[in-house]
């Protein structure tokens, strides 16, 4: 399986049309099943940073336990997008909702008194570049989980450590080396690492930000696969510039462009029979 | 436990109090920062007067003997002076030649960036001991005299002695300092150079060192600072006095005999009248002080003014 | 030219040899007399005393000595690791801009306060204050052997602490300041709050950093003569707990440093006390020796351990 993928994960998006397979595609596979119900529900949200207007009038139901993926030219604001979801935008200056709402499971996530550790725990994030902590494999994964269960046992953290690295397609490889530097995997292996992190404090939605941007085809391939097993349980949203990668795991497809979310449908409409000629044009690779 | 029953969950609690502990140290230093500035100018400010400046400590070593900063003033100059002419040139040579010469995985460059790191971490009152036995070598007697009469060894105090073991003290800062606004000198200056067919060293003497000219001379500052502050070497290799070894000390003629001679800085007059000195004069001992951490500040803000300069070339 | 530049760097490169071989060689006479006993053994101040009259042989023992120096370079590493932390902290983390900049300047304001000053400032506020009102009025009756007056290991640590202190802190801020954005992003997506960010992911990952700031603090402390001398009460007195730990804190010390410029004047001219200053030199030398090189394995150790391969020592 990784091998298909490996020799498919040509990164220019030109050549685009020779890599719609629809063995390979989940939007053939799903498209007849019911939607399921939405997990994250955007309102009109509208971000500005400073003056700068980042979003403006952004609607859109994201699936339960469905790929999401966020497409769109650099700048656009998928980023943005992503982390009004967990709210990791507060730290940065300037930073302000202009209206509209985000809610999770019906509830805004914006409101007054939102615990928003809480939230980061239900909304795993991972990011573009791999980001372990200097510390060792166990340690990476077990930090979080301490700190959000005081004085858990260390039989039962070793099985969240166990599972959530088992759950990554991690496990067999770092076994035996547990208590070795994070920082001394290879670069796909510290990604799927940090996707183990995040699984291990049991997440309802987990989001990545271009996370095989800095990755070799096959470990790409191997994130791609690993996905698409954890759609199973997991809401899973995934910003990329890779349109191939789209196509081949994700359910439904957000067009951004220039802070507008100009298209949000499933992802074979989107990607063959696209409503708007923006959509059109850029997966054809017209601009970007 | 449902999404929105986490979200609306209680934060846990119990972060504060670390923040708000670092908030206390923050206030704690700074607030002893500020009440010595204040002590100073409180207790030192009377004695600040024309006379103050314009006087000698008194040749008597007594307790309450007094006098006013001349001497002092013109020691911890003189010292600085002489001290910046020992150290400059080998601190710039040495920083140039770390940066543009050697090869960094070299046992030598490991050699002598071990020796550097070492000798910053000397006391100065090992420097001060250092000093007096070195220069005490008879064959050294022209930094100094030749001591008492009939002695074989050289006197081994004066403020040549003190200036060079100053330098070599302050060697190590001003060396890394002065080597990371070499180091800072942007690449394509260098190719510039060696595109017209320059010879390297010319390239860094035209090019390079002028660029890096501000840095050097902030560190060169900061230096002076850390020679001001002194005590240890000055006490131990400037002969423990409040005044000049040489009688006539401003007459041009006896200019040798000054360098060949002992002498006073502020930093041995605040010490000497301090309580814990012969002469206990405390408030003289403040306003020498106030005088004293006005100098040093005055020439950090220079120093810094002079970095900025360099930020503002290098941008 | 640049053999000229290369002659600049052998000497700055290898001037610290002279100095060890000119402190240790005339340390010699008082090592081959005393060999170890002169760390083992107490009394210095009466030696001294003795040395005076020329017909006496004297053997030194600096044993308060190193104790004084050993017990003040502690006390005030630990308080300023505590208080420097939490500047760090805040400067790095914590300081909206406003006060950010201020507080900075200030730092860099106390470390730019030469030391004689602090030992003023320390005799005039310190001493009378712990005097006043931290001795309990019957001091005398409890400890008959010493005079307990203020000048004391604690006026002592209290005074080294805000010396040494800018110089960690200003380490620590760079190691921190070092510390990669995405660590802590990484903390904070996991549902971490910013305070656990900071002391489970930041400090951590910046503990080599610390370490070598505290020991080139310790380095500060170990070698500080003359505002220690000022007002640590400079007697050769090994502070001890048989009265508890309050009363060692207001025990008298001397330290090796302060030793040194306290005999060392006019006394230097007699042979013996000259050797044993320049022993003192030496274990002073010795000392600097093991904190500098100590930090550097120290620092290489860590980061081989984190599989950071880079070449890098400790910035002084
Ligand atoms: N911290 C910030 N401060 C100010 N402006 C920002 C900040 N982050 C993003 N922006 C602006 O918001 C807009 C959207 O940025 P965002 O990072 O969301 O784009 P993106 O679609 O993720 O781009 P890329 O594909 O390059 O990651 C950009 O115009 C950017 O300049
Ligand atoms: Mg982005």
């Amino acid at each position: 399986m990784s091998d298909t993928f490996a020799s498919d994960s040509a990164e220019s998006l030109g050549i685009l049309e020779t890599l719609v397979r629809p063995a390979v595609s989940r939007a053939g596979e799903r498209e007849a099943e019911s939607t399921s119900a939405p997990m994250v529900t955007v309102n009109g949200l509208g971000v500005a940073y400073g003056s700068k207007t980042a979003l403006e009038g952004v609607s859109m139901l994201i699936p339960e336990r469905r790929i999401t993926a966020f497409i769109g030219p650099s700048g656009c604001g998928k980023s943005t997008a992503l982390r009004c979801f967990n709210r990791m935008n507060d730290g940065i200056s300037g930073f302000r909702i202009s209206g509209g709402t985000v809610l999770l499971d019906g509830q805004d996530v914006y409101a007054r008194g939102v615990n928003v550790t809480a939230l980061r725990r239900a909304v795993g994030m991972v990011f573009q570049q791999p980001n372990p902590f200097p510390m060792s494999i166990y340690d990476n994964i077990a930090l979080a989980v301490r700190e959000h269960e005081r004085g858990i046992s260390r039989s039962t953290l070793d099985g969240i450590v166990e599972q959530a690295l088992r759950q990554a397609n991690l496990w067999d490889e770092v076994r035996d080396c547990l208590t070795q530097s994070a920082l001394s995997l290879s670069g796909g292996q510290q990604q799927r690492l940090c996707i183990a992190r995040a699984l291990a404090v049991r997440p309802t939605v987990l989001m990545l930000d271009e996370p095989c941007a800095s990755l070799d085809p096959i470990s790409t391939g191997r994130i791609e696969e690993l996905l698409l097993e954890l759609s199973a349980d997991y809401t899973i949203v995934i910003v990329t510039h890779n349109l191939a990668q789209a196509q081949r795991i994700s359910d439904k497809v957000g067009f951004f462009l220039m802070g507008r979310l100009v298209e949000f449908g499933d992802a074979l409409q989107v990607f063959e029979a696209s409503a708007r000629p923006e959509t059109a044009e850029y997966v054809r690779g017209a601009f970007g | 436990m449902s999404v929105q029953e986490k979200l609306r969950s209680k934060p846990q609690w119990g972060s504060g109090f670390g923040q708000f502990a670092c908030w206390v140290a923050a206030a704690v230093v700074s607030a002893v920062c500020l009440s010595i500035i204040g002590y100073l100018v409180f207790q030192g400010w009377h004695s600040l007067s024309w006379k103050f400046f314009t006087t000698d400590p008194s040749e008597s070593m007594r307790e309450g003997a007094g006098g006013g900063v001349r001497v002092p003033i013109v020691g911890t100059a003189l010292l600085i002076v002489l001290a910046v002419l020992v150290m400059f040139p080998i601190a710039v040579g040495a920083a140039t030649y770390l940066s543009e010469y050697m090869d960094e995985s070299s046992w030598f460059t490991r050699v002598v960036r071990t020796g550097l790191e070492v000798l910053a971490s000397v006391p100065s009152v090992v420097f001060g001991m250092f000093g007096l036995a070195l220069f005490s070598m008879p064959i050294f007697t022209f930094l100094s005299s030749s001591g008492a009469e009939g002695a074989s060894q050289a006197f081994g105090r004066s403020f040549l002695v003190a200036a060079i073991v100053m330098g070599v003290h302050v060697l190590p800062f001003v060396i890394k300092v002065s080597e990371e606004s070499i180091r800072a000198v942007p690449v394509s200056y260098r190719r510039g150079a060696h595109a017209l067919g320059i010879t390297k060293w010319r390239s860094i003497r035209k090019v390079v060192l002028p660029a890096a000219a501000p840095g050097i001379v902030t560190a060169v500052i900061l230096g002076m600072g850390l020679i001001a502050g002194d005590t240890a070497i000055v006490w131990l290799l400037l002969g423990g006095t409040t005044t000049m070894g040489a009688s006539n000390w401003w007459a041009p003629s006896q200019f040798l005999q000054v360098l060949r001679g002992t002498g006073a800085t502020l930093t041995t007059y605040i010490f000497f009248n301090s309580p814990a000195g012969d002469g206990n004069s405390p408030q003289l001992a403040y306003a020498a002080a106030l005088v004293l951490v006005v100098l040093v500040l005055a020439l950090n803000v220079i120093a810094s003014i002079v970095g900025r300069r360099r930020k503002r070339q290098g941008s | 030219m640049p053999l000229l530049l290369a002659s600049a760097a052998i000497f700055s490169g290898l001037v610290v040899t002279l100095v060890v071989f000119f402190v240790a060689y005339n340390a010699v006479p008082t090592f081959r007399a005393e060999g170890l006993s002169f760390i083992t053994r107490g009394g210095w101040d009466t030696q001294i005393n003795n040395a005076f009259t020329p017909s006496k042989t004297v053997f030194f023992g600096a044993e308060p000595l190193l104790i004084g120096t050993l017990l003040s370079t502690v006390g005030a590493v630990l308080v300023s690791l505590v208080l420097g932390t939490g500047c760090a902290i805040f400067l790095s983390e914590l300081a909206p801009a406003a006060i950010r900049r201020p507080f900075e300047s200030l730092v860099q304001l106390l470390a730019g306060i030469p030391s004689v000053v602090f030992g003023l400032v320390g005799l005039s506020i310190v001493v009378p204050f712990i005097q006043n009102y931290v001795v309990p009025a019957n001091a005398a009756n409890v400890v008959p052997e010493i005079p307990i007056e203020g000048a004391s290991l604690l006026a002592a640590i209290t005074v080294l602490s805000f010396m040494i202190l800018p110089f960690f802190v200003t380490v620590a801020v760079d190691s921190l300041r070092a510390i990669p954005r995405s660590y802590v992003d990484g903390g904070l997506a996991l549902g971490m709050t910013k305070w656990r960010t900071i002391t489970r992911i930041q400090v951590p990952a910046a503990a080599p950093g610390l370490v070598a700031g505290l020991v080139l603090a310790a380095a500060r402390a170990t070698g500080e003569a003359i505002a220690v001398s000022m007002v640590a009460g400079a007697i050769a007195f090994s502070p001890n707990l048989n009265h508890g730990p309050l009363y060692m804190l207001l025990m008298p010390i001397r330290t090796i440093a302060s030793s040194i410029v306290e005999t060392g004047g006019d006394a230097m001219s007699i042979p013996s006390i000259a050797s044993a200053l320049f022993a003192l030199a030496t274990l002073l030398l010795l000392f600097s020796l093991i904190l500098s090189l100590g930090a550097r394995w120290a620092f290489a150790w860590f980061n081989k351990r984190m599989g950071v391969r880079q070449a890098g020592g400790v910035q002084t």
